[in-house]
């Protein structure tokens, strides 16, 4: 055998090279100048591409072009593109002024006459945005839009801050590969399903941002954590199941966000049918005392500390810790007597001794539904289970597919997720216009006061004006759509969005993270910079 | 002689046809079957945000409303005219995306392919000479090892050690971070193969062993052999003689058998590396229901296995003449 062996050797030696040549990859270790570039594993790459009219952008910066307006780190309102806008009285027009200073990634001025043509195709396209309320938009002069409602809508300024603004002149059928914006950084290469390099936009308007350049790459958690260990990114998105890892030069950041998960009821008694028909209602969730019981009986803390392992803080509404949250809805939650006694006041009693409470001939048990493959949300589930045995109520827990849920949602609870910067979620969530919509409202909740509530705060003029109203539907001291209320939803967690930083990257003070973990994290990315730096200044 | 080959050529021609309009009209009946809602899986995270309008207007734009018969007749007259459609997810032309994706998988198939046939026939033979010894033992060892395991698996495993661990090989993905795509160079790109190409190696190899050594062990069982060890031929002289010619056969039936698997096996090797190439198209496509991307792949992939099939049963008839006569053997 002694050819065989030596050939075997031979085809051996040729791989070795291969092994030892290490073609010249940008380490992430630091020289003497500190490195200008970084390298993200935030995942979520929009395979339909850069274009905000189809939809990029809505969830954290987005990068390549600038929106009129933006939320700062505390979810207040500044102008970016805009100069100054203005409501009028009937809260139909909205004037915006613009600035005179903002230009494309290649050279040319950005006018209104952009501004108009981004907000008319959005408006005309078959895409995610909604813009079905905009009437008329005009570019009054170079510097000044118009845009005109058909009903006044407080919560339409978060179309000002999410709409990117594409150029008239550079907007075609392959805008979204090759993108051409007025925002920091400016799109260099994108590998599909790889990677995406960006540099700083030479026309930007504002501050110049500290990192010159960044490579975007789209791995999955696991690899991006494999990634992070290896030392060859500088921010991993890493989900909470391997926060427990360390991983040297780099630390751990657990972002707050607004990323709920709740358990949403059906609000009517059984016998219903939709449309499509799919079963509505159910007996026992049909009863508000036990809606009420089950909110506060589970111990929220219990759930961050055990399911998320303390990443994560208590819910008691899809808007906690917003502008538009009330405080109020906070409840004393982990109570098991005091559930049980409010369920005996409405009648249940457990008269055979099995554990479960009976009204008449109703058993106190319903099943929850979660989305399958999502382990969290599982977990969630069972402990909420195990936290509603002592009361007397029995919970079956199914993992379903999206699709079965679709089907099922309205005759059973089901563990759901939300979590926006856009008020409109509460309006969306809680509506009687939205019963059955989609994953809207599921539960068919409906209540009159709640609704006037509701419109008000949506047909205000501006978003403080609002906030009031907002304010109200959730609790105005003798109803509302909160656990106070009518508890329809029993809000768990805000789960944290878990990231891995290198040591020494300021990162500022992201605001409070929406629904969607990984590219939130990059609203901001224009401020960050080295901790160090003598010439950024170090904090 | 000629004519022979023809008339092959011919009939594999028609089979193929018949079985790509078949695998066409069943992977869109099986999607069209499937839960999956392409509306839902193209809004993705967003499904929470959009309304009942939009999605009708989204269903509109992608025909989606239309009967399902109606869907497959439009796409199959587009496919005879050469047009394979959009795909809904990348919002590119379906024959782009593939374009794109091709010569990586097929960089990537070909190294797994030649190494997991070189390694295995070598180890099956070195096994089945030396039967009984340690190097079966190891070399069947090993192989039943590595039958059981999944590709996945030993992916990760691959990962952890060479690129997280040592550090020798990169984390993923088919070129290097941050380098703009001018200044990658082939070398870079070879790099990136190399873990992948040998997950895909390793899990190739163990089949293709133990069925060549399990091959060869049958034909030194036989007369012609015993009677050239009565004649003293013995080790390498023996081997090259009698045992070569006659698994050359059944080793081109596996090398080839392996293709379909291989190929199945870069599904999941691409998701552990991040590599792009077609698998993780096929489950993008699969996923999210974007039934042009899917039919497209599938019809790709049918041919590819297919030729390559076509290819062994060339490559039998070259090797056995009396097969070429149309006797069976």
């Amino acid at each position: 055998m002694g050819r065989i062996t030596g050939a075997f050797l031979l085809a051996v030696s040729f791989l070795l090279p291969l092994v030892a040549c290490s073609p010249s990859t940008p380490t992430a270790a630091t020289g003497d100048a500190p490195r200008r570039e970084l390298i993200l594993a935030v995942g979520g790459e929009p395979e339909a591409g850069f274009d905000p009219i189809a939809g990029w952008g809505r969830y954290g910066s987005p990068l390549f072009q600038s929106t009129l307006l933006k939320r700062d780190n505390q979810l207040q309102l500044v102008r970016d593109l805009a100069e100054d806008y203005d409501v009028s009285e009937d809260g139909r027009t909205w004037t915006v002024a613009l600035r005179r200073d903002a230009r494309f990634s290649d050279g040319r001025p950005l006018t209104a006459e952009d501004v108009r043509f981004t907000f008319e195709t959005a408006a005309s396209n078959a895409t995610v945005l909604d813009l079905t309320n905009v009437a008329r938009v005009e570019a009054v002069d170079d510097d000044t839009v118009r845009i005109t409602l058909h009903r006044p809508q407080s919560t339409f300024v978060n179309v000002l801050a999410t709409l990117g603004i594409v150029p008239k002149h550079a907007y075609g059928p392959d805008y979204a590969e090759r993108p051409i914006g007025s925002g920091p950084y400016r799109l260099v290469q994108w590998d599909k399903g790889q990677q995406m390099i960006v540099e700083a936009n030479p026309y930007y308007y504002g501050p110049k941002p500290y990192f010159e350049r960044l490579t975007f790459l789209f791995l999955g958690e696991d690899a991006a954590f494999a990634a992070a260990k290896a030392g060859k990114v500088d921010v991993a998105y890493i989900p909470a199941a391997l926060a427990g890892q360390s991983v040297p030069g780099m630390r751990l950041v657990a972002l707050k966000t607004v990323d709920n998960r709740g358990i949403v009821f059906p609000f009517r008694p059984s016998g219903g049918r939709t449309a499509e028909g799919f079963p509505v209602g159910n007996d026992v969730t049909a009863d508000p005392a036990i809606r009420r019981a089950v909110n506060v009986a589970v111990d929220r803390r219990l759930l961050v500390e055990g399911v998320l392992n303390g990443y994560g803080r208590p819910a008691y509404s899809a808007v906690d810790d917003l502008p538009w949250w009330n405080e109020e809805t906070v409840i004393a939650d982990g109570d098991v007597g005091g559930a049980r006694q409010m369920l005996q006041a409405a009648g249940w009693r457990d008269d055979d001794g099995d554990g479960v409470l009976e009204k008449g001939a109703l058993k106190a048990e319903f099943t929850l539904l979660y989305p399958a493959g999502d382990s969290t949300r599982q977990a969630l589930a069972l402990a909420v289970a195990d936290q509603l045995k002592p009361v007397g109520i029995r919970v079956r827990v199914e993992g379903k597919s999206w699709d079965d849920i679709r089907r099922l949602m309205h005759a059973n609870a089901v563990l759901l997720g939300f979590g926006s910067h856009d008020a409109t979620e509460l309006y969306h969530l809680h509506s009687s216009k939205f019963q059955g919509v989609d994953f809207f409202n599921p539960g068919y909740y409906a209540n009159p006061a709640v609704d006037a509530w509701l419109e008000k705060a949506m047909a205000a003029r501006t978003e403080e004006e609002a906030l009031e109203y907002w304010k109200r539907a959730q609790w105005d001291g003798r109803t509302g759509l909160s656990a106070l209320g009518d508890a329809p939803w029993a809000w768990l967690v805000n789960i944290d969005h878990l990231y891995l930083v290198r040591d020494g990257l300021d990162i500022g003070r992201p605001a409070i993270q929406p629904h969607g973990h990984g590219w939130p994290i990059t609203d901001n990315i224009d401020e960050w910079r080295w901790r160090h730096d003598g010439n950024g200044g170090s904090r | 002689m000629k004519r022979h080959w023809l008339v092959l050529l011919g009939w594999k021609l028609l089979r193929l046809t018949s079985l790509l309009a078949a695998v066409c009209f069943l992977t869109f009946w099986l999607v069209h079957l499937s839960p999956v809602d392409p509306v839902q899986a193209y809004i993705g995270a967003e499904m929470m945000l959009v309304g009942p309008e939009q999605r009708q207007q989204i269903e509109a734009y992608w025909g989606l409303d239309r009967p399902p018969l109606e869907r497959f007749a439009r796409w199959f007259n587009a496919l005879l005219h050469g047009d394979l459609g959009t795909s809904m997810i990348y919002r590119q032309p379906v024959l782009d995306i593939i374009a794109a994706r091709f010569w990586s998988s097929f960089l990537l198939l070909a190294a797994a392919w030649v190494l997991s046939g070189i390694i295995g026939f070598a180890a099956g033979i070195v096994a089945a000479m030396q039967r009984d010894r340690w190097p079966d033992r190891i070399i069947s060892w090993y192989c039943y090892t590595l039958a059981a395991t999944p590709a996945y698996w030993i992916g990760l495993v691959l990962l952890l050690v060479f690129s997280v661990r040592l550090g020798w090989f990169p984390v993923g993905l088919g070129a290097p971070a941050g380098v703009p795509a001018e200044q990658v160079t082939w070398w870079d790109k070879l790099h990136h193969m190399v873990l992948p190409a040998l997950t895909l190696s390793i899990t190739g190899i163990a089949p293709i062993a133990l069925h060549t050594r399990q091959k060869l062990l049958d034909v030194l069982a036989s007369d012609f052999v015993l009677f050239a060890k009565a004649r003293g031929l013995q080790g390498w002289k023996l081997l090259r003689r009698h045992g070569l010619r006659n698994i050359a056969l059944p080793a081109v039936s596996l090398q080839f058998a392996s293709f379909s698997e291989l190929f199945g096996g870069t599904v999941l090797v691409e998701q552990v590396f991040s590599y792009p190439g077609l698998g993780q198209a096929l489950v993008e496509a699969g996923v999210r229901g974007d039934v042009p991307l899917l039919l497209g792949l599938v019809l790709f992939s049918t041919l590819f296995v297919y030729v390559g099939n076509g290819l062994a049963d060339g490559l039998y008839r070259w090797i056995d003449p009396r097969m070429r006569k149309g006797s069976a053997v």
